[in-house]
């Protein structure tokens, strides 16, 4: 144990203080608006890292995560409309369906890497899409589907953006924990070896085939439960949130955020869901000047959010530089670099 | 359809090359890019979007930009210039701004700040041109004219014609001129390119600018059979990307021929199969050729070095 480290205590202090203020927000913004997007970014954050244990923890590249984050919202939108399911089993079958459907995917996928893997997901992605717009049956198609249920426990509804804030919030947190266990455990350590050499790590017994389908299952019941909670908090599904531009919007919030961070996943859904906000002012140009921004973080915040938090925290200490800090870098550096 | 009819099929096949024949050309841009730098470029499409909006400006009798109607009218000659011009700066713009500052840093940040500057200049269409799509006729007056007993769109011809010139181009280039040799060079081995005294930054540079053309000219083409619109170039780069993987990529003939097969099964599918899902029928095609032969048609075997 190693809990009287006081660097380690400070750690644990200061995430216990952002968690508390982070749930003190509902008791102090009463802004509708404002809450329900706190709401809608945690969503994304729990795609997010599901994305962050593909791509930054095994080094898979996967543009198919707004696919399954379709998949989840659509399977716990009908389960819970047309099949009349309470809420709570129809979120456990999007997760294990999204799940399941990774694991369809990754499976065929794993001989692909780099752009290959890339672009078989696109394929992926693309194709879901068109299915959620074209099995009207099912989805409504372009219509969308309406008057999907929020969530209860007992006879207490989350009916409110306030209610619902908390829901989403134990939701990251669990989830954050899940990965925090993976990335610092045994099966962590197998996906880094994977990520940053895979030959390397297949002659040390790692059996790279069945982490890294792991890898996928993850990623897609994260994606699964994020579009579930979507689904039960806008309570409207339309086909257009699942395309293409939205994995692409997951990619570039991992990236933003620093890919191989928890934390970085959670801060880069965050701002990239607070920025088109803030932006809105500058009215038709905001989107424009969101693209910009993406463009100067990527070059000016080389490892992310994550990083650059991490730099400021070692001028701050002033002494040696965070534990850690140096093996982040090559890992930072090391994500999506290629054999040249 | 209860007999097989053979002017009708005939029909498909020559609107087919001639979708095919656009994504070859755009598919050219990505391979010559990957080659040269190991990155996939997905801006691509805007550089089949941006030349096409400029090119309506120029071209049409009266457009709206940012508010207000223009009439900028020139000749079509002198429009084709201008584009030209135009994207050369821009293809050069491009390498120095989104590939250029993290040419050291791993494919993934390049791909990012490709993703970013497609965000920026597809809202930036958006913005000067608003979301009214445009209509630019295409070089000849006329709806389809007759060959025997086929009617044929007189742009799918120019299309081809267009195509079948350019590869011949590009072959000559590649094959019998220094520079194309340099950009060879530089796409096999770029350090060792450097020792023999390429410069690698500047054919990196001719590079983007090549493949910028490329997406202008296959924008050129296209608009006139399509509209104008912000989202033109996305699904023709998408689907020119899976082309390119059909055909295996880096490969220079699988591109155009990757291009040329999805265009026409994709034409076909989408007359015989179900019109609904003609986008699909592209994606499928890929999924089906990465799970059975990854390396696609004409691709080497992807050897992963250790």
């Amino acid at each position: 144990m190693t809990s009287r480290d006081p660097a380690r205590l400070r750690g644990v202090l200061l995430l216990g203080i952002a968690i508390v203020a982070v749930a003190l927000v509902p008791l102090v913004v009463h802004s509708d608006y404002i809450l329900n997007l706190c709401g809608v970014a945690g969503i994304y954050a729990i795609a997010v890292m599901g994305l962050g244990i593909l791509l930054g923890f095994t080094g898979q590249m996967s543009l198919a995560q707004a696919a399954f984050f379709g998949i989840g919202a659509y399977t716990s939108g009908w389960f819970t409309t047309t099949l009349g399911w309470s809420v709570w089993p129809a979120m456990a079958l999007a997760v294990v369906l999204s799940a399941l459907i990774g694991l369809a995917v990754g499976y065929p996928c794993l001989r692909l890497s780099g752009h290959y893997l890339a672009l078989a997901t696109i394929g992926f992605g693309i194709i879901t899409q068109l299915v959620l717009i074209n099995w009207k049956s099912v989805t409504n198609g372009s219509d969308g589907m309406t008057g999907i249920p929020p969530p209860q426990i007992g006879s207490f509804v989350f009916d409110t953006y306030g209610k619902y804030y908390y829901l989403v919030l134990v939701a990251v947190l669990v989830c954050a924990y899940i990965a925090w266990r993976i990335k610092t455990t045994r099966v962590g350590r197998a996906l880094e070896a994977i990520r940053e050499n895979e030959i390397a790590a297949r002659a040390c017994g790692i059996d790279a085939t069945r982490y890294k389908i792991v890898a996928f299952v993850l990623a897609g019941a994260y994606a699964g439960l994020a579009g579930s909670l979507l689904a039960h908090d806008t309570k409207f599904l339309s086909p257009d949130s699942y395309s293409f531009d939205q994995s692409v919007v997951f990619l570039v919030m991992l990236v933003v955020g620093g890919s191989s961070s928890i934390g970085g996943a959670i801060l880069g859904a965050v701002l990239l869901t607070f920025l088109p906000e803030v932006l809105r002012p500058l009215k038709t140009s905001y989107i424009m000047v969101y693209g910009a921004a993406v463009v100067v973080m990527v070059i000016f915040m080389p490892r992310g959010l994550a990083g650059l938090i991490e730099v400021a925290r070692a001028r701050f200490s002033r002494g040696a530089p965070p534990p850690g800090s140096s093996v982040s870098v090559v890992a930072a550096g090391a994500t999506g670099a290629e054999p040249a | 359809m209860s007999q097989f009819d053979l002017v009708a099929n005939l029909q498909l096949l020559v609107s087919g090359l001639a979708i095919g024949s656009i994504y070859a050309l755009v598919a050219l841009g990505f391979v010559l890019i990957y080659n040269a730098v190991g990155v996939v470029n997905f801006a691509q499409g805007e550089f089949v979007m941006f030349p096409s909006y400029i090119a309506a400006t120029f071209l049409l009798p009266a457009v709206t930009v940012f508010g207000t109607v223009v009439h900028w009218q020139l000749p079509v000659i002198a429009v084709y210039l201008l584009v030209i011009v135009l994207m050369v700066g821009f293809g050069l713009l491009f390498n120095r701004i989104a590939y250029y500052p993290l040419r050291d840093r791993g494919w993934l940040p390049v791909v990012i700040s490709t993703i970013g500057v497609s965000i920026f200049l597809r809202n930036a269409a958006q913005l000067t041109w608003g979301s009214e799509p445009l209509v630019i006729p295409g070089l000849f007056n006329m709806d389809t004219f007759a060959i025997g007993p086929l009617h044929v769109r007189p742009q799918d011809l120019v299309i081809i014609v267009v195509t079948a010139l350019l590869i011949a181009f590009q072959y000559l280039l590649f094959e019998r001129t220094t520079l194309g040799k340099q950009m060879r060079a530089t796409a096999q081995d770029r350090a060792t390119a450097r020792l023999i005294g390429v410069r690698v930054g500047r054919i990196v540079a001719i590079t983007f600018v090549y493949s910028a053309l490329l997406g202008t000219i296959s924008g050129l083409l296209v608009a006139p059979l399509f509209t104008v619109t912000k989202e033109m170039g996305a699904l023709i780069a998408l689907k020119a990307f899976a082309a390119s993987i059909v055909g295996g990529f880096g490969s220079i003939p699988g591109a155009i021929i990757g291009g040329l097969a999805i265009g026409v099964i994709e034409t076909f599918g989408g007359f015989y199969i179900s019109s609904a899902y003609t986008d699909a029928i592209a994606f499928v095609i890929l999924i089906a050729v990465l799970l059975i032969k990854p390396s696609g048609l004409f691709g080497e075997r992807v050897a992963e070095k250790a």
